[in-house]
């Protein structure tokens, strides 16, 4: 399978072509949104720097590159990571593979289980593929058309999980390919969870990953949703994370990039009920080649609602740190009040961070401000640590840890947060 | 309350919608290569200005009109359908005001800007230089002798190319290639005139120097250049002006502004900006598609923009600096205030390439009506340029709940030396601060002018003297009934 994507004009026909040549049919989502997920890659192609949406990430270019096939086919790998204290999934190239533990209250099946199941099936009709549109995004259409059996998550009503719920991403790359990770997660009414995306290092061969998340917190419900991104060079990623709200409920995502060659997230989160509360915070170190571009959208619907965001990114070498913010406050939406930050630190003459907030609003009585700061390294906190014995790499390096305490803080699972801080300071080496 | 009076200002009316019968010699309506040899024949154009125009046509024809990436729709421009030349009849030379069509006279009485009492106040330092550009040309400049003394040149843009013409060839689309963009492409080819202004070295200009554009004919669009070049050592503030008749059509109006600072120059360039928005339903109005930008290509230079954008039906435009010199320095200071239908679209561009650059970005949007007003710009720190520094502030404030307020920057930082900073909010006009003035019985009416006078205090304290006091009826005007 060696079509080659040369073609200048027609990135998105020969992916097109390629892919349906190598992918088995998605047997979850419908034929109706899967024709519309073609027909919009068709039509709109894999987007350019000219794409304002992607202006400072150039899929294209990439695309065109390698990256050849649907790659589902594998096989268990001898060992599992897997967390204590926790329910860990299972998901090997965007597959679903298995679930190890159990708690009541919480049901974790694959997409195709539970769409045939008669508890789960309605849910699964009524959601998937409904919140992130396959005609969204060029990404999310190739995932809507060729996603394999994804996970699908229900908290019940009036339960609160225990448990973590750690979705493991294993990639086993043997050659070039296309995988497409997709979840659904409904949080019923009342409930209250913590679910947990891992994507871990892949040896071997480069991949390109599109994993469409859809996430529907219901009334009074609080979702805990963590994204860990600790890939190699080899990994290259779109990422859809779509979420709707309803009234009273809390969405509280945090995101730590640590790795990838290319990682893009879209993280779009809908607030449709009255009285509701969504954070959206971030860590980003960008080292090497890496260009790391994260896409938030917070689209206030209704009134007395509050959204809080907080980016921080740390530049090193050739590396490219992007936030693109935006937040939109619709006519009805009153007495929203909403809040977004980005602060980026550059340490190399190479490196580049670009920031674009932005503000979209069409109600009067808001309160809504963005900030954004980009900067180097405080001389003078260094000077004083310096001064204090404490040598240059060092204390930089004790500057950069309290500059991400913050969001490390914010992870209440104490061995997931020192996890973590593990990968912070690997990264910083 | 608060709403009745927003109603109430949202019904008041533009106050320089007369037209002013004047013969005048308009060119039939359409573009092509022959209008504009007849247009260049017409203004008497050395062969080199023709060349240039054609080359800006043909680059132009390769275009495509832009229109995905601004943030509304309006009704596309037809080309074919402007006349490209109007101008008061008039005889070839003037030799004194006396000579000028007395309707015009009047038309700038009326303007406020009487060009005879200006003359009569010679030689006073507070006074200002006129250049009045009527339609497509230039009727008359003031103050030119005294200038002259110093040195200092300020003309029509077709005197400057008869008379200077090395000057124009050498900085003539210096800053703004025809190439820039599709708006600077077409005035590139049939600009019409517009003002020249050099500063020789060493030289502070004694006076204010202003422009005061006026579109008069219907049919017609606005193609004016500005040319600003002050040379080592020198100093000069510009204000520019513009208003048009009332009319339910829409005009074009597609300028370009070009500033030159060499070493330890300033230029300090301020916009009153009140060309006919339109009427309340959205009928008519001037599309202000305007491409302004300054180059600090010396070491030590200055280049400030200073706007109040009160008209328009549509405003495009983001008077730009680009940092070349060392220790250079660039300020954006705003207020964009859009009523009705009216759409902004309007911030800045630093780009910053000399080491120790400096730019200041501070953007305050006042929306009512149904209108919407964006913030939309660009800060970029290119490499090498060592430690550059940027402080953007960019507030809007909403008046009522059918209006639409919102900020596009766009920050790229390519050098770790570079401190950036930029915060934006949005919000209304306090409960408790209105409460507070009519606690001190203030009426509601006088209270939310004096917010939105403190509100805009910070960029109108930057305006000239004469400007801030126009700048503040306007902005009276333009939220009537609301501010007293």
């Amino acid at each position: 399978m060696s079509l080659a994507l040369e073609n200048k004009t027609s990135t998105s026909q020969n992916l097109i072509s390629l892919l349906n040549s190598t992918a088995e049919k998605n047997t979850i989502i419908g034929f109706e949104q899967i024709g519309e997920a073609l027909q919009y890659i068709e039509a709109s192609g894999i987007p350019t720097a000219k794409n304002e949406e992607y202006k400072y990430c150039n899929t294209d270019a990439i695309l065109r590159k390698e990256f050849k096939q649907i790659g589902n086919k594998f096989s268990t790998p001898a060992t599992l990571p897997s967390f204590d204290a926790a329910i860990n999934v299972y998901m090997i190239n965007g597959r679903f593979h298995s679930v190890a533990g159990a708690e009541k209250g919480i049901v974790i099946s694959s997409l195709e289980e539970a769409a045939g199941s008669s508890a789960n099936g309605a849910l699964v009709k009524e959601h998937l593929a409904v919140h992130a549109l396959p005609s969204s995004d060029a990404f999310t259409a190739i995932n809507t058309a060729y996603c394999q059996n994804g996970v699908f998550i229900r908290i019940e009503r009036n339960t609160a999980i225990q448990l973590p719920v750690f979705i493991h991403h294993i990639t086993q790359a043997v050659e070039t390919a296309f995988i497409n990770p997709r979840t659904l997660i409904v949080a019923e009414s009342g409930s209250n969870c913590t679910v947990v995306d891992f994507y871990h290092a892949a040896e071997g061969a480069n991949y390109f990953s599109t994993h469409t998340s859809e996430i529907v917190v219901k009334e009074n419900a609080h979702l805990n949703h963590l994204r860990i991104q600790a890939e190699k060079e080899n990994a290259f990623s779109v990422h859809t994370i779509e979420a709707v709200q309803s009234a009273d409920s809390t969405y509280d995502a945090s995101t730590f990039i640590f790795g990838g060659n290319l990682v893009r997230n879209n993280h779009l989160v809908r607030l449709l009920g009255k009285n509701i509360e969504s954070h959206l915070n971030g860590l980003i170190i960008g080292t090497k080649n890496r260009l790391i571009d994260n896409h938030t959208y917070i689209d206030h619907a209704m009134p007395n609602c509050n959204s809080n965001e907080l980016y921080k990114g740390v530049a090193y070498d050739k590396a490219t740190i992007v936030f693109n913010g935006k937040i939109m406050v619709r006519r009805d939406a009153q007495k929203t009040n909403a809040y977004q930050s980005s602060k980026n630190i550059l340490m190399s003459d190479d490196a580049t961070v670009n920031t674009k907030p932005q503000l979209e609003i069409y109600a009067d009585d808001v309160k809504c401000s963005h900030g954004t700061s980009t900067g180097k390294v405080d001389e003078e906190a260094l000077f004083y640590l310096k001064a204090r014995g404490i040598g240059d790499t060092s204390a930089r390096k004790l500057l950069l840890q309290a500059f991400a305490q913050e969001l490390i803080d914010k992870v209440e699972i104490p061995a997931l947060q020192e996890n973590i801080l593990n990968l912070f300071e690997a990264s910083l080496n | 309350m608060a709403n009745e009076i927003l109603e109430e200002h949202i019904n008041s009316e533009y106050k320089w919608g007369f037209t002013t019968d004047i013969e005048s010699d308009t060119f039939k309506k359409g573009l092509n290569e022959e209008v504009i040899r007849l247009l260049s024949h017409k203004k008497n154009e050395p062969e080199w200005m023709l060349e240039y125009r054609l080359k800006a046509y043909r680059y132009w024809l390769t275009m495509k009109e832009p229109d995905h990436w601004a943030y509304f729709q309006y009704p596309r421009v037809n080309f074919q359908d402007i006349s490209y030349y109007s101008a008061p009849k008039k005889k070839p030379v003037l030799n004194s005001l006396d000579e000028v069509d007395p309707e015009l006279l009047k038309t700038f009485e009326k303007l406020g800007i009487s060009l005879e009492e200006q003359k009569r106040l010679t030689g006073v330092n507070s006074n200002i230089a006129v250049d009045a550009v009527f339609d497509s040309i230039s009727v008359k400049t003031t103050f030119r002798e005294t200038l002259a003394e110093k040195g200092i040149i300020f003309c029509s843009f077709s005197e400057a190319v008869q008379e200077h013409p090395d000057l124009i060839k050498k900085y003539m689309g210096m800053v703004v290639p025809y190439t820039d963009n599709y708006y600077a492409a077409l005035n590139g080819a049939v600009f019409s005139d517009g003002s020249f202004c050099y500063i020789p070295k060493g030289v502070r200009c004694p006076m204010e120097l202003s422009t005061y554009f006026r579109i008069n004919s219907s049919g017609t669009g606005q193609f004016e250049r500005t040319l600003i070049v002050a040379d080592e050592e020198s100093y000069v503030s510009y204000l520019e002006g513009c208003t048009a008749p009332q009319r339910d059509e829409n005009q074009l109006h597609a300028a370009v502004v070009e500033i030159i600072a060499h070493k330890n120059a300033e230029v300090k360039y301020s916009t009153v900006q009140n060309w006919y928005p339109g009427d309340k339903n959205g009928v008519g109005g001037i599309y202000n598609f305007v491409t302004k930008r300054g180059l600090c290509v010396g070491d030590y230079s200055k280049i400030s923009w200073t706007q109040v954008e009160t008209g328009s039906a549509i405003t495009w435009k983001y008077p730009s600096v680009i940092l070349k010199g060392d220790n250079s320095v660039g300020e954006f200071y705003s207020v964009a205030l859009t009523n009705n239908h009216q759409q902004a679209d309007t911030g800045t561009k630093m780009i910053h390439i000399g080491k120790n650059t400096k730019s200041t970005i501070i953007s305050k949007g006042i929306s009512a009506g149904v209108s919407n007003n964006s913030y939309r710009g660009l800060v970029q720190i290119r490499k090498g340029a060592l430690n550059a520094r940027n402080f953007s502030q960019c507030d809007s404030l909403l008046m009522g709940d059918k209006c639409g307020a919102h900020t596009f920057p766009y920050i790229e930082i390519k050098d770790k030396s570079a401190v950036v900073e930029h915060e934006a909010t949005t919000s209304k006009i306090g409960e408790d601060q209105l409460f507070y003035c009519n606690q001190r019985g203030i009426s509601t009416e006088k209270a939310i002018g004096l917010i939105v006078n403190g509100y805009c205090r910070e960029v109108l304290n930057k305006l000239p003297m004469e400007f801030a006091i126009e700048a503040q009826k306007l902005l009276a005007i333009s939220l009537e009934g609301s501010v007293g």
